[in-house]
């Protein structure tokens, strides 16, 4: 990892450094050609100079493609989880008819169709599989899966809660678990005779047998990103991890929004305490000697924290302190927290100033620009936020007017990145180079 | 049932295993048979209750003992399941008994070879092919580092670090990474199966687990030969004192002696983490069979080991929690004091009475009755010495006096202070003439 100095007698900023190398000069690449590497580095240096609070040569610009290159290409979502080559050729095809952007990645967010029919997590839908065959997006499908009784167990025997309890409960495919025994039982040996048990041999057979696939969506996975890379194209997210809030990792996947808004108040201390307990281990786990990847940004999407969901006071309560400390024990590791506030964050923009200048970068969905601008600048970079109905419903004209605005509003002084209020998954190719056009047209720092 | 089992006290949650424990769900071979075995059941549940039964009851002391007075050896039983059937059915049938223990612990040798277990010796496999018992190989399988990494998670740390340590064709456990509640498809674990160590460890565990089949059916044909017979058994379930888990598998004596002063508040730590998970196994266990008693070896805690004050500190607080949540299930906690308790005595009676049966190894048993025994149930403790090596006459002279200072009032099961692994069967014949002899109220 670390050249000269030791990692651990590192500043953050120092460690940051090393990750943006790795970043600008990725040892993986080999880049088709002298103007593509070129450009690459461009491209990397104005993100690195917006998240560093500097101006770059001008505002850089993420463009909110998402899966709309499969209907782009008359393709779908659906058609593409099962036909991986024919996803690579469409976003080749795409990345081509586009040209200049400032990042771009491969459809990794589509997930692979047969080992989503085997799996049947209760988590998500897909299209075809609860879904309409058309649908543009996966649905994530909340519920109350741990019960509110159950933080102790949860707390006390983690990897055991989730073993038995857990994944029994949101994914058919494991649901012979609920057999198993403690794992504690390990200690003599037992615990052998349960795998006798038919149906846990079923379950452990059928992973085995996904994993050839498994392997072939990895593969394909990797060798469009390579190519788009090898294009010059870099991506912004490569921290390699996805960490979320813990408040958010008690509301989505475990406890769902009734039930922790239920916790809020009936059991304050033990959602508390849980969420004291996730932080710690997300730190030791995940970031922590955290390995350079890619590049140091990891995208966080957040979801409970916005206006609506909770009060001023709830979020300086429960959200904020646990989701401040993960972001600090990030920056620490020289990594770049880029948390996704989807919904609106105008309430919150005053609660969140506490962190080291340059350390976050918050994306916006439908938050106020101009008031971020106004009480983050100087201590976060801020990327937003086109409205998805503009990108989708509105004439070039209203694009290139909609990023005017925002350019005007954000850009000054440099810790602005022009984006999309969220992905879109249909649209318009002319609106997104719109988008591009207008960054050149009135994004460009004057020298 | 008319009440839910939570709102149960520890007393009716009891009374209503040892009405399952009266009543197995099995087809007795004679009405004789049922009468005999439910007057045995009653027996041990009196005593435990600290009620006169009709004479005092036996435990004799066997576990490996059927395969040597089969005329073979504890090899060829681990070996041989039609074997380890015929030297336990041989052995119900050659004597009178109180209860009978099914060959649940005689481990299957070649699942053990297979997952390659580096945590005991066996005969043929370490030790002497004659002999008569097994070896536990302790061992510092836990560095002293690793004491948080099992205070956080615990069953990811037995999964990630112990197993691949203890047996070695799951060494490639080391290699999966921590389990996380993924959400929607989980390809990161899947991901894990297409390594081929990872798959292999998974398939040797399948084919081990197959043998324990074979294994299994065998014992199980044994234990519902006993029970038919009119043999209750004595042992539900298993469980263990907090700091042996830690002393015994993880730490090893050097190293949990250094940690209760170098380390002690991470002692404490992890045997607070690991004492809800004593009480589930125990619970676990004891759920699957029809009787209610759960079994406690306990190590680290004698005399000799440590001194009265870590005892206190150390040793009991969580030993007593794990006895106590055993206890609040409607469960009877049998520890089993290897070593000498006789220090202990002051200590351990601070339970509810009639809730607990200790089970003494070196003892001066007027001693026990005096201090224990106006509240708790003892067993004891003829010495293995006498057993193995004495004439039955001598055994019986035992027998007789320990009778005469522990039995009344009720609260006494006679029984050894150990096993008896081999000797003159006739010794063990010797013993239940003693109880009926000198031990009838």
């Amino acid at each position: 990892m670390p050249k000269t100095k030791e990692w651990a007698e590192m500043t953050w900023q120092e460690k940051r450094q090393e990750r943006f190398n790795r970043w600008l000069n990725p040892p993986d690449v080999k880049f088709v050609s002298k103007e593509a590497e070129k450009l690459y580095k461009q491209r990397v240096t104005r993100f690195i100079k917006a998240i560093k609070l500097e101006e770059p040569d001008r505002v850089p610009v993420m463009l909110p493609t998402g899966n709309s290159p499969a209907h782009w290409g008359g393709s779908s979502f659906r058609e593409l989880m099962y036909d991986y080559k024919k996803g690579h050729e469409i976003w080749k095809k795409f990345m081509a008819a586009f040209g200049d952007m400032d990042i771009f990645n491969g459809p990794g967010f589509i997930p692979c169709g047969r080992i989503a029919e085997v799996v049947r997590s209760k988590l998500q839908k897909l299209p075809g599989l609860g879904l309409p065959d058309d649908a543009t997006m996966n649905q994530f499908v909340e519920g109350e899966y741990m019960m509110a009784d159950e933080y102790d167990k949860y707390m006390l025997d983690p990897t055991d809660y989730n073993l038995r309890v857990m994944m029994p409960r949101t994914t058919p495919l494991f649901e012979s678990f609920r057999k198993l025994p403690p794992f504690s039982a390990i200690m003599g040996n037992f615990w052998v005779s349960a795998l006798a048990d038919p149906d846990i041999r079923q379950t452990f057979e059928t992973l085995m047998s996904l994993t050839e696939e498994q392997k072939k969506w990895t593969a394909a996975s990797l060798e469009i990103n390579q190519y788009i890379r090898e294009h010059g194209y870099p991506s912004l997210w490569g921290g390699g991890i996805m960490a979320g809030a813990p408040f958010d990792h008690f509301a989505d996947a475990l406890r769902g929004t009734r039930g922790i808004a239920s916790d809020m108040f009936r059991q304050p201390k033990k959602l508390l305490e849980a969420m004291e307990r996730y932080l710690q281990w997300t730190i030791e786990t995940n970031i922590k000697n955290l390995p350079l990847t890619a590049s140091p940004i990891c995208m966080m999407p957040l979801h409970k924290g916005d206006d609506t969901f909770m009060s001023d006071k709830q979020f300086a309560e429960f959200y904020w302190p646990t989701l401040r400390r993960l972001f600090l024990a990030m920056i620490n590791e020289g990594l770049v927290p880029m948390p996704f506030a989807e919904g609106r964050y105008n309430n919150r923009l005053k609660q969140i100033t506490d962190t080291p200048p340059s350390g976050v970068v918050w994306y916006f969905d439908q938050t106020d620009m101009k008031e971020a601008k106004r009480i983050l600048g100087g201590i976060c970079c801020i990327a937003g936020n086109v409205p998805s109905s503009v990108m989708i419903t509105g004439t070039v004209q209203q694009v290139k007017d909609s990023c005017r605005r925002l350019i005007e509003d954000c850009a000054p002084g440099g810790g602005f990145i022009l984006a999309g209020g969220a992905s879109v998954d249909s649209g318009k190719i002319e609106n997104f180079k719109a988008m591009m056009d207008a960054a050149k047209e009135y994004g460009v720092y004057k020298k | 049932m008319e009440k839910q089992w939570v709102d149960m006290s520890w007393e009716e949650k009891r009374e209503e295993r040892f009405r399952r424990w009266l009543s197995p769900d099995v087809r007795f071979a004679s009405t004789e048979a049922e009468k005999a075995y439910k007057a045995r059941v009653n027996r041990f549940i009196k005593v435990i209750k600290l009620e006169e039964p009709d004479r005092v009851p036996v435990k004799l002391p066997v576990q490996y003992y059927p395969a040597i007075h089969a005329g073979g050896n504890l090899k060829k039983v681990m070996y041989d399941y039609d074997e380890l059937k015929r030297a336990w059915l041989k052995f119900l049938h050659d004597f009178d008994m109180d209860s009978f223990i099914p060959p649940s612990l005689v481990f299957p040798g070649k699942v053990l070879e297979m997952i390659d277990y580096k945590i005991q010796k066996w005969p043929g496999h370490g030790l002497a092919d004659n002999a008569p018992s097994h070896q536990f190989i302790e061992g510092e399988y836990m560095p002293a580092e690793e004491y948080d990494f099992l205070i956080k998670d615990p069953a990811d740390y037995l999964q990630r670090y112990f197993l691949p340590r203890s047996s070695g064709a799951l060494e490639a456990f080391r290699k999966m990474s921590p389990l996380t509640p993924f959400v929607a498809i989980p390809v990161g674990y899947i991901a894990q199966f297409a390594d081929p160590q990872i798959r292999k460890a998974y398939e040797t565990l399948f084919a081990a687990a197959q043998e324990t089949v074979k294994w299994a059916a065998a014992v199980g044909e044994v234990g519902q030969a006993a029970l038919s017979a009119g043999f209750p058994n004595v042992w539900g379930g298993m469980s263990q004192a907090p700091f042996d888990m830690v002393g015994d598998f993880l730490r090893g004596t050097r190293g949990i002696m250094m940690d209760m002063f170098r380390r002690p508040d991470k002692l404490h730590e992890a045997m607070t983490r690991l004492t809800p998970i004593a009480i589930s196994e125990g619970v676990a266990s004891a759920n699957a069979s029809s009787c209610p008693i759960v079994f406690i070896p306990l190590h680290k805690g004698t005399g000799g080991f440590m001194s009265g004050k870590q005892f206190e500190e150390f040793y009991w607080p969580t030993f007593k929690k794990v006895m106590m949540g055993l206890i609040n299930e409607g469960l009877v906690p049998l520890p089993f004091a290897e070593g000498d308790y006789e220090p202990r005595l002051e200590v351990i009676k601070d339970m509810p009475r009639g809730a607990v049966v200790w089970w003494f190894e070196k003892m001066d048993m007027a001693r026990a009755k005096k201090i224990l025994g106006v509240h708790t149930c003892i067993a004891g403790n003829v010495p293995v010495s006498v057993m193995c090596t004495s004439r039955p006459e001598e055994v019986k002279e035992r027998c007789r006096k320990l009778i005469e200072v522990c039995a009344p009032g009720g609260g006494y099961i006679l029984t050894a202070g150990a096993y008896m692994d081999k000797g003159n069967p006739d010794n063990l014949r010797a013993m239940m003439a003693a109880a009926k002899e000198y031990g009838t109220y």
